[in-house]
């Protein structure tokens, strides 16, 4: 009787033990998973930032006047040849007669 | 039972032997009893208080805390992309100040050092807002940069505080402002396809910084096409002294506006600019006589009706009688033109006679038919209502065929002028990048031969040395376009001194796949037009400089010289 008492009481004690660790440890995990989560959000925040501050810097308004300080210039269409065109340059190692007249006539 | 048996020998002291040694045992067994009672005790309290050290010596974690306060909406928005996904607008965090006014000790102090960093705010209205200490919130300011939140933080006022809220981003500046739009400081977009997005696809209602986990809307907008246009139509601004300038690039094929500007421009992230007459949307939110180029549309019936062929001889040398008015040409031929001379010299009478000759009914029916005659409506805002004539009489009919006594939005123009070259299947313009079956409800307007021989007479005005398009051309890009230069009518009377001047161009002309409207307003002669006005000298050629920039962007491929002529 009395050995069964104690050992209930052992018993209990020890449950207790374990459903407060237990307890103790959920609370650990889900703060860890509110750090994960903020810093997620954190992560995607300045991903948001990075993508607009590429895209500013990428802008059209401000690459055009770079790219003409460096000599570029939107293509001319004698800079173009289509594919096949492309192919005979490679074969024969010269422009096709009409394409060279393009060129000339610029 | 062994209790029993300990107090039945507890009693009888003794007097059993049999009974001593099993009272002898558990009294030696008592103590182990105790011990571990005591221990497991211990043990117990040891836990709890080594749970508690432990709790007591790591840092301490992140607590969520409800304050009690007005919940501040705002709204989540996705991002607008253009077609080939570059960003054009985007929700960023930023910092927004607020107030307690309940923990602010020194309301003079808060409202004089945020002047110093916020030097616009309105202090007696913030004092105002300070003094009610029943208040617990107070917006300062939405929307802060980092670096002034910085400064404010530095300040250390005690009281006020700063909440992350959503922001609009314009990543690309002005860059196509007219057609995003904007939206205001609860993130709800107020004007173009801003608004569009909050009627149709549709935004989040947040109480905190969320972005949205919404799909990117695709625009059909081209960056690098668009930026071409706006550039080029602020040289010409510059160059031609206009007053402003608006300029469209349109797909035929698919009706998508691969680029849409309007000068001067707007800022969507200050959209307040927006408010006066000289800003206002040219595209689809204004509506002009066009002039010439309308004569596009007079030909194309006259070629569909069967009235005419592009060979058919008209006798332009008389000028046209109505009531009144007697309509001539600026440079008469002194001979009869054919129709196909009537358009690249763009002779009024010539029009003047086809349009009288299909009449009033057929005319109003056609130009009907390509939605010339109701507003045209896109994703990106209201459409103005064309103006059109009260009668349609001899004298509207006559002035309707050269572009004057009507006034329709240059986007359903080009819509039309579009239908009329693209093999002659009506289009809906769209700012949405086109999806496979969108226009699956097209019809057909004109015929198949009527849209060809178009093409050939648009490709014709600009080859042909007296051609009125010849300084549009681009070697190896096959444009062709049709001139217009209208006089602009100011509170009913038309200024000679005041045109606008316009250039609708298609290419490659073999195969139209792209239609361009380049609209200038009010521009001066200069040196280099000989000190003209009109079209042929200022907007054919901006044209031309527009197309040799964009066509490769569009992926149409040069042909030579020698097979295009």
């Amino acid at each position: 009787m009395r050995l069964l008492n104690v050992t209930a009481f052992c018993f209990a004690v020890a449950s207790a033990f374990l459903l407060y660790s237990l307890n103790y440890e959920t609370r650990h995990l889900e703060a860890q998973i509110q750090g994960q989560e903020r810093a997620a959000q954190k992560a995607k925040s300045d991903i948001a930032v990075l993508k607009a501050e590429r895209s500013h810097l990428s802008r059209p308004e401000r690459i055009d006047p770079l790219a003409r300080q460096l000599g570029l210039m939107p293509p001319r269409p004698d800079q173009l040849v289509a594919p096949d065109v492309a192919a005979a340059i490679a074969v024969t190692g010269k422009a096709p007669v009409a394409l060279r007249r393009l060129a000339e006539s610029e | 039972m062994q209790r029993r048996n300990i107090s039945a020998g507890a009693v009888h002291g003794g007097g059993s032997g049999q009974q001593v040694p099993g009272g002898d045992r558990l009294r030696r067994r008592a103590p182990v009893v105790n011990a571990t009672l005591i221990g497991g005790a211990l043990l117990a309290f040891g836990s709890v208080g080594a749970q508690l050290l432990s709790l007591g010596l790591t840092p301490r974690t992140h607590m969520s805390m409800a304050v009690s306060e007005p919940v501040a909406t705002s709204f989540s928005r996705p991002d607008i992309i253009d077609r080939n996904g570059r960003l054009l607008a985007t929700d960023v965090e930023a910092p927004s100040l607020f107030a307690d006014p309940a923990i602010v000790i020194d309301r003079d102090e808060v409202v004089e050092k945020l002047v110093t960093v916020l030097p616009d705010l309105d202090q007696s209205d913030l004092r105002a807002a300070l003094s009610d200490k029943a208040r617990r919130f107070v917006w300062i300011r939405r929307g802060l940069s980092p670096k002034v939140a910085q400064r404010i933080h530095n300040l250390g006022l005690p009281g006020v505080s700063f909440r992350k809220e959503l922001r609009r981003a314009y990543p690309a500046g002005a860059l196509a402002g007219h057609l995003l739009g904007s939206v205001n400081v609860d993130n709800k977009g107020t004007a173009g396809i801003e608004k569009y997005i909050d009627d149709v696809i549709g935004v989040d209602a947040v109480n905190s910084a969320t972005l949205s986990t919404r799909a990117p809307v695709r625009l059909s907008l081209d960056v690098g096409v668009q930026h071409a246009l706006e550039d080029e139509l602020d040289t010409a601004v510059r160059r031609y002294k206009s007053e402003g300038a608006a300029g469209l690039v349109l797909d035929i094929k698919t009706g998508e506006i691969v680029a849409s500007a309007s000068l001067p421009r707007i800022d969507p992230a200050r959209p307040t600019a927006a408010i006066d007459a000289a800003h206002a949307e040219k595209i689809s939110g204004g509506t002009y006589e066009l002039g010439s180029v309308f004569k596009t549309l007079t030909v194309a019936m006259a070629l569909d009706e069967g009235l005419a062929t592009p060979a058919t001889v008209l006798d332009v040398r008389e000028p046209l009688q109505a009531g009144r008015h007697t309509i001539s040409d600026l440079h008469s031929a002194g001979r009869p033109l054919t129709v196909a001379e009537v358009f690249t010299h763009s002779s009024n009478v010539g029009a003047g006679m086809l349009a009288l000759q299909a009449g009033p009914d057929r005319t109003r029916a056609f130009l009907q038919k390509l939605g010339l005659l109701d507003a045209a409506k896109t994703e990106a805002g209201i459409a103005a209502q064309p103006q059109l004539p009260e009668r349609w009489e001899r004298a509207e009919l006559i002035t309707v065929s050269y572009g004057h006594g009507i006034a329709v939005s240059p986007l359903q123009f080009a819509a039309a002028t579009a239908s009329i070259l693209n093999g002659g299947v009506s289009i809906t313009p769209t700012v949405l990048k086109y999806q496979a079956g969108t226009n699956a409800k097209a019809t057909r307007l004109v015929t198949r031969e009527t849209s060809a021989a178009m093409a050939r007479l648009f490709r014709l005005n600009v080859m042909d040395a007296d051609g009125t398009g010849k300084r549009a051309d681009v070697p190896g890009y096959r444009v062709g376009g049709k001139t217009g230069t209208a006089e602009l009518a100011e509170n009913g009377r038309y200024d000679k001194k005041a045109v606008l001047s316009s250039f609708v161009a298609a290419f490659p002309m073999d195969d139209p796949h792209y239609l361009t409207f380049v609209l200038l307003f009010e521009p001066k002669g200069s040196v280099e037009t000989g000190g003209q006005r009109t079209a042929s000298t200022n907007a054919a050629p901006v044209t031309a400089r527009l197309i040799g920039r964009i066509a490769s962007q569009l992926g149409v491929a040069p042909m030579s010289v020698v097979a295009t002529q």
